[in-house]
């Protein structure tokens, strides 16, 4: 691997020349410190092996959470053109639009005060949370058909979810084209009793408090104000997801030398976005787009009912819906007069002030961009500036980013004792495993705050508030 | 002969075996134990078993396939597996008998990747290795 070149106080780059099959450079948004920390495992190998992608334009970029995942890094970017360019299923990864909603109460974290306990539990006992766990809602054949095309939009008759939230939502919830006959059977049942669960791994719901309004403006369309209460919601297309990108990668995979394309590594399996392999694909991944922003509508419905059980109508029909964002997924969007396939992989769409793709009332402020910290830290409300059109292809970041694996974070703290020591500070836990807690602990993460600095210094996105997590529910 | 090898994003699973049938199996108590690992011990689960088939140009490419039919059990049958009744590897494909128990076991495995996947005979011993995203 080649030692990235400084360009400006927080841009990198490893030249095309680093390698024969590059055919971009690999550009890197990071500070000495980040950057040293992603130095430890391969992620930048990993960017450079994109930089290799047929049709890929402008660089392979990362975002200073990158850290090392398979095929492409996790917090990473490219967009590819036609006529060559390619769409790749690894380029989104397998939780198929993984992405955040932010609800915001009209409550203070005082108001909610010792209400705060039933409030978790009962959101953890409506929304399930865990490996295993079942939805209430089941949906198959036409009626999962209409969700796959539709989003959440398909579940309002239901009473799940508002036409404001639908709105306040990124695409509106609904990617063109997703074709949910290009979705496997195994995919369908996969995700057929799924809808409405947050999983586990990464994925929470976390209640918190606005610590902190850094841009009064900003800050006050997004409807964010000092102490009051928000929840958070990180989670993604489940088991339809992952196997709509399993059924892709071994489809393109099998495509290669009728396509003529030679990879570093199979996982970056890719097919010409022409092609049947890529317009299939797309429409697939659109598919499941689609099933998980409805999964996160489904999810702030049991929010919302268990407000209403703790603190009552008033509380549920008053709470809002700030945004929600994708951080894993492949869209056709233009940029700089010509149309490109923006892969996001690890990382948010940050469109600035005034882009017709922002909700009305925040047209004036720029896209919201939620970035959870690790479990216990502070997570943050930004906002998209113009820089992000002008160097990321309107991307920023999307987390702290993982500094330790799994089984270094269960080593250094157990459950129990992080357990403890969460409650100590004030943060209520429901997770039914010291295992999977013991693995998101806030030290196996790169410090969100650094990570934040770098994106507003580069100029991709702002910060709006800062949330400190007073709850949290986990898988 | 099997070790898990964790990085940040997935785990990397190493088989050494005596044949290529033991790859398989070897395979299947790993994802087994590790299931096992994060099972919620008050479900005990009923005996199971099941017919796998896959099939793949290639040995590596096969091990991926038959970890993946696992995964798929796993999501939708609640399937624990432990161990392989039966096991026939043709040339390009496996077709086998499972057994384990129906549990509530995590959906810690979200897909079965090609990143470093490899399979193949050093000496007198077979290596295998690949990348779950968990």
């Amino acid at each position: 691997m080649s030692e990235p070149v400084r360009i400006d106080e927080v841009t990198w780059e490893i030249p095309p020349t680093a390698r024969p099959d590059m055919r971009v450079p690999a550009r890197l948004f990071a500070d000495d410190e980040l950057l040293d920390a992603i130095r430890e495992d391969r992620s930048l190998e990993q960017l450079e092996n994109v930089a290799t992608l047929p049709g890929i334009v402008e660089a392979a970029m990362a975002m200073p959470d990158i850290h090392q995942g398979y095929g492409f890094p996790v917090g990473g970017l490219a967009a590819t053109a036609p006529p060559d360019g390619v769409v790749s299923p690894g380029g989104v990864g397998y939780d198929i639009n993984c992405g955040v909603r932010l609800l915001v109460l009209p409550l203070t974290a005082a108001e909610l005060g010792k209400r705060k306990e039933s409030l978790v539990h009962e959101i953890s006992r409506r929304a399930p949370a865990g490996a295993g766990k079942e939805a209430a809602l089941r949906l198959k054949g036409a009626k999962l058909d209409r969700v796959l095309t539709e989003g959440p939009r398909a579940l309002l008759e239901r009473g799940i979810g508002t036409e404001d939230d639908v709105t306040h939502t990124e695409s509106e919830g609904r990617l063109d084209g997703a074709d949910p006959d290009a979705v496997s059977e195994r995919a369908r049942e996969r995700g057929s009793g799924q809808l409405g669960t947050v999983g586990s791994g990464n994925h929470f719901i976390e209640v918190q408090r606005v610590e902190r309004v850094i841009d009064a403006d900003a800050a006050a369309a997004y409807g964010l104000e000092r102490d009051q209460v928000t929840v958070l919601i990180h989670s993604g297309s489940r088991g339809l997801g992952h196997q709509v990108c399993t059924d892709y990668v071994k489809r393109m995979d099998a495509a290669l030398s009728r396509h003529a394309i030679e990879l570093p590594d199979r996982q970056l399996a890719c097919a010409p976005l022409d092609s049947d392999e890529g317009r299939d694909y797309l429409g697939a991944m659109a598919a499941a787009a689609n099933f998980a922003w409805a999964n996160r509508a489904a999810i702030a419905h049991s929010v919302r009912a268990s407000l209403r059980q703790v603190m009552g109508d008033e509380a549920a029909d008053e709470t809002q819906q700030v945004y929600d964002v994708a951080h894993n997924v492949a869209k056709l969007e233009t940029h700089n007069g010509r149309e490109v396939c923006v892969h996001r992989k690890g990382a948010t769409r940050a469109f600035p002030a005034g882009h017709p793709e922002i909700p009305a009332d925040h047209r004036e402020v720029g896209q919201a961009v939620f970035i959870p910290g690790s479990m216990g830290t502070s997570s943050f409300v930004l906002a998209g500036r113009p820089g992000s059109m002008e160097r990321s292809f309107g991307t920023t970041c999307h987390g702290a980013g993982r500094l330790m694996s799994r089984t270094q974070a269960r080593k250094r703290i157990q459950g129990a004792e992080l357990r403890r020591e969460l409650e100590a500070r004030g943060i209520t836990v429901r997770c039914p495993s010291n295992k999977g807690l013991s693995e998101e602990a806030p030290f196996a993460y790169k410090d969100v705050e650094k990570v934040v600095a770098v994106v507003e210094r580069a100029g991709l996105a702002a910060r709006v508030a800062q949330l400190r997590p007073i709850g949290v529910v986990k898988g | 002969m099997y070790g898990w090898v964790d990085h940040t994003a997935e785990l990397e699973l190493r088989i050494e075996a005596a044949s290529e049938g033991a790859v398989f199996e070897e395979a299947l108590a790993a994802l087994g134990e590790l299931l096992s690992e994060h099972s919620d011990p008050d479900v005990s689960g009923e005996p199971v078993s099941f017919a796998v088939w896959a099939s793949a140009p290639d040995r590596a490419t096969l091990l991926a396939e038959w970890l993946s039919e696992l995964v798929y059990l796993v999501e939708t049958e609640r399937f624990v597996p432990r161990r392989a009744e039966r096991l026939d590897l043709g040339e390009d494909w496996l077709d086998a008998e499972v057994s384990g128990s129906r549990a509530a076991p995590p959906h810690l495995v979200k897909a079965v990747t090609y990143h470093r996947l490899a399979m193949k005979q050093q000496g007198g011993t077979w290596r295998a290795a690949v990348v779950l995203d968990v």
